[in-house]
């Protein structure tokens, strides 16, 4: 059979690249023009897409881009009677705070976003809060929980999520109100690293708020053997034990306390509880486990995008393929906060840096009411621009699934105490 | 006097565990001239080996263990060749282009799993996990003393192994003068991969125990490379009585110091502990180490 030949002559290559390199020239224009028509708020978003916070990271964007698919299915966000589309840029951090600062200088100063969404880290948010006061770019953190986030007063960065000194405390509140007979003293167990130490602290604080006595107080390194301090809380036998770690701690001390055959009346965690892979990995024994959480899908409030917190959660799990958590919703929250100071301040995209600060004061004055929850930032204090509306739910694990059990108004199931013993 | 009692089996209970993946690590050290920087991935791998049999085939995690042996030691046997040639290459300082090299192995374990397996921590369940018994005061877990007495017997195995058998004379006379011994007949290259592949095989069955007794995910490895080479350091690298005794001791340490000092500080007194045996005597604490 003869070859066909498929070789170009010199002529049909010259040709070819001179007609290729002429379409490129002239079509360039007509996209510049198409996109300075259509004018969008570009919105810059920094997060954890590699690295160890990888599966935390892309909770968040998935709560963002919720956000911004919703807002731009029904043409965008709203400002002065008209509509503008939000176009998403990302920022990877790769699970470290300072290449998060060198991610949202670039989405800054390159891509010329109108406002940031933060990180999954607090760390990193920390990290990113000195640029956006640098380039006085507002900043909506929709995931950072540590106290510390906004200790430093940052004037241009909010948060959607309570910090956990204040949620983890608050629910030992809820938890003694729901004991019967009435919980009297509490142990409490944080993780040696920062987030866990200050939801210890937290814990700690709560206690003497919610008048139990602390009858333990135990930091254990990220690597130690629990059973020592296990077998000592046991020798005091408090009615509750608070831990505050994520969630490798937390299955540990569940089986510590197993294999102790110790068991306090009441057990409560904060973080990692409400993640399936925790109920997975423990079986039946998950079960009785407390924990805390600011945000469940049958919580009672709506808005005008997302619908109610059920709408919400069958979005996001037609896109996503599960139920989302409340760092997803907090996220998605986050979107609503922009929308809403937006069409408040009435400024078009794009908006020049006098509009930014504007608008920056205009999220300060937030006062709405969302799927999520209630958002109003606070304006002074420790948790100065957090959200500290939403009240933390109880939750609990029965029969491997996470149900509400406290506040009353909240609960979806009555709270099983004491907590029957091992065997 | 009951809480002393159980801080006591606390400790050595801990010791017991520390103990299953640091004696085969000192066998490594003693014959290659090698510390294994991947000794955490390998208890880890044994980890997710158990986890993954319980999980979809339903089979106990004590039942796992022989099938662990037989595959990692597999795979050690085929890695012991590599360590070998880097260990013993004519380039400058191979002792630390052996240490880079693991170190090297270890990484690349760990991400392989991060990506292969996702981030969530799993529990391996046995027949023995949860289960305790009473004696007089004093809460004993069966699991732990099932590690303890693992690691006792590994102990004694390779002890008679080593002093009783002619190959284990082979073992002594290689870690002792290796161009002696090679002179003496004994094939020096497949004893290290041998070696290798039974520290690979036991390292993998005690990581079975860690992840009954604690649990399973990429990101632990580390932890057990620390505590192995605490044990190596405190033991005399080297010394395999020494490795016993020193993860022993370390573990009671551990459990007085969390007991009735804060846990915060357990660590601390490890350290401290270490850096005394190491200013006082630095072949270890039965000064039986290189």
């Amino acid at each position: 059979m003869p070859k066909k030949d498929v070789s170009f002559s010199r002529r049909t290559f010259l040709g070819g690249s001179a007609l290729a390199l002429a379409s490129g020239t002239i079509s360039m224009p007509f996209v510049r023009t198409a996109r300075a028509q259509a004018a969008t708020f570009k919105a810059g978003v920094i997060t954890s897409l590699s690295g160890e916070n990888i599966s935390g990271g892309n909770l968040t964007k998935n709560g963002y881009d919720l956000w911004a698919e919703a807002a731009n299915e029904k043409g965008g966000v709203e400002v002065g009677g008209e509509r503008f589309m939000v176009e998403m840029f990302y920022g990877d951090d790769q699970s470290n705070p300072a290449t998060g600062a060198d991610a949202a200088e670039r989405l800054i100063v390159q891509n010329e976003v109108d406002f940031l969404l933060g990180p999954y880290t607090s760390g990193s948010t920390i990290a990113v809060q000195p640029i956006c006061q640098k380039y006085q770019v507002p900043m909506i953190s929709g995931s950072a929980e540590s106290p510390n986030v906004w200790l430093a007063k940052p004037e241009f960065n909010f948060g959607i999520i309570p910090s956990v000194d204040t949620t983890s405390g608050q629910s030992l509140g809820v938890l003694a109100a729901l004991s019967n007979p009435k919980a009297k003293t509490i142990a409490v167990i944080g993780v040696n690293e920062p987030f866990s130490k200050e939801t210890g602290e937290g814990f700690q604080r709560g206690a003497k708020e919610a008048g139990l006595e602390v009858v333990a107080y135990e930091l254990v390194p990220a690597s130690g053997d629990l059973t020592p301090v296990m077998s000592k809380i046991a020798a005091l036998n408090p009615d509750i034990v608070a831990v505050g770690g994520h969630e490798e701690p937390l299955i540990n001390v569940i089986k510590t306390s197993k294999s102790l055959n110790y068991r306090p009346k009441a057990l409560i965690m904060h973080y990692g509880v409400t993640n399936p892979a925790f109920a997975e990995a423990l079986g039946a024994d998950a079960n009785g486990t407390s924990g805390v959480a600011v945000w469940l899908p049958t919580v009672p409030y709506k808005d005008d995008l997302f619908g109610t917190a059920q709408d919400y959660v069958a979005r996001a799990q037609a896109k996503f393929g599960h139920e989302p958590d409340y760092t997803e919703a907090a996220c998605s929250a986050s979107g609503l906060v922009f929308a809403d100071a937006a069409k408040r301040l009435g400024k078009k995209p794009s908006l020049t840096p006098e509009d930014r600060v504007a608008l920056k004061d205009a999220i300060a004055d937030t006062d709405i009411t969302t799927f999520y929850g209630p958002i109003k930032f606070e304006k002074e204090g420790d948790h100065y621009h957090d959200n500290i509306q939403p009240v933390p739910v109880v939750i609990q694990i029965q029969d491997g699934k996470t149900v509400a059990v406290g506040p009353k108004e909240a609960a979806a199931a009555e709270f099983i105490y004491p907590l029957p013993s091992w065997k | 006097m009951d809480l002393f009692l159980q801080t006591l089996l606390n400790g050595l209970l801990i010791g017991g565990v520390i103990a299953t993946f640091s004696i085969a690590f000192q066998l490594t050290f003693g014959v290659l001239h090698v510390i294994d920087f991947a000794v955490g991935a390998w208890v880890v791998l044994g980890g997710y080996l158990a986890y993954y049999m319980a999980a979809f085939l339903g089979i106990d995690g004590f039942l796992v263990m022989p099938m662990a042996f037989v595959l990692f030691g597999a795979i050690g046997y085929l890695m012991g060749p590599m360590i070998y040639n880097v260990r013993n290459s004519r380039t400058a300082r191979p002792e630390l282009m052996a240490l880079a090299l693991t170190f090297g192995i270890f990484t690349l374990l760990r991400g392989g799993m991060l990506t292969v397996w996702g981030f969530n921590t799993h529990s391996v369940p046995t027949a023995l996990s949860g289960h305790s018994i009473m004696i007089g005061p004093v809460t004993v877990p069966l699991i732990r003393v099932a590690a303890a007495s693992f690691a006792v017997l590994i102990a004694g195995g390779l002890f008679f192994f080593l002093f009783r058998t002619r190959y284990g004379l082979a073992i002594r006379a290689t870690a002792e003068n290796r161009q002696n011994a090679a002179l003496m007949g004994v094939n020096i290259r497949r004893l290290s991969a041998n070696v290798y592949g039974l520290y690979a095989g036991i390292t993998a069955m005690s990581g079975v125990l860690m992840g009954g007794i604690y649990s399973v995910n990429p990101e632990i490895g580390l932890r057990y490379t620390l505590f192995a080479f605490f044990v190596a350091v405190l033991a005399g690298l080297g010394s395999l009585g020494g490795a016993l005794v020193a993860a022993l001791l370390l573990g009671v340490i551990e459990a007085f110091v969390a007991t009735y000092g804060g846990a915060s500080y357990s660590h601390l007194a490890i350290f401290a502990t270490l850096f005394l045996v190491l200013l006082v005597s630095p072949r270890g604490i039965l000064r039986r180490g290189l």
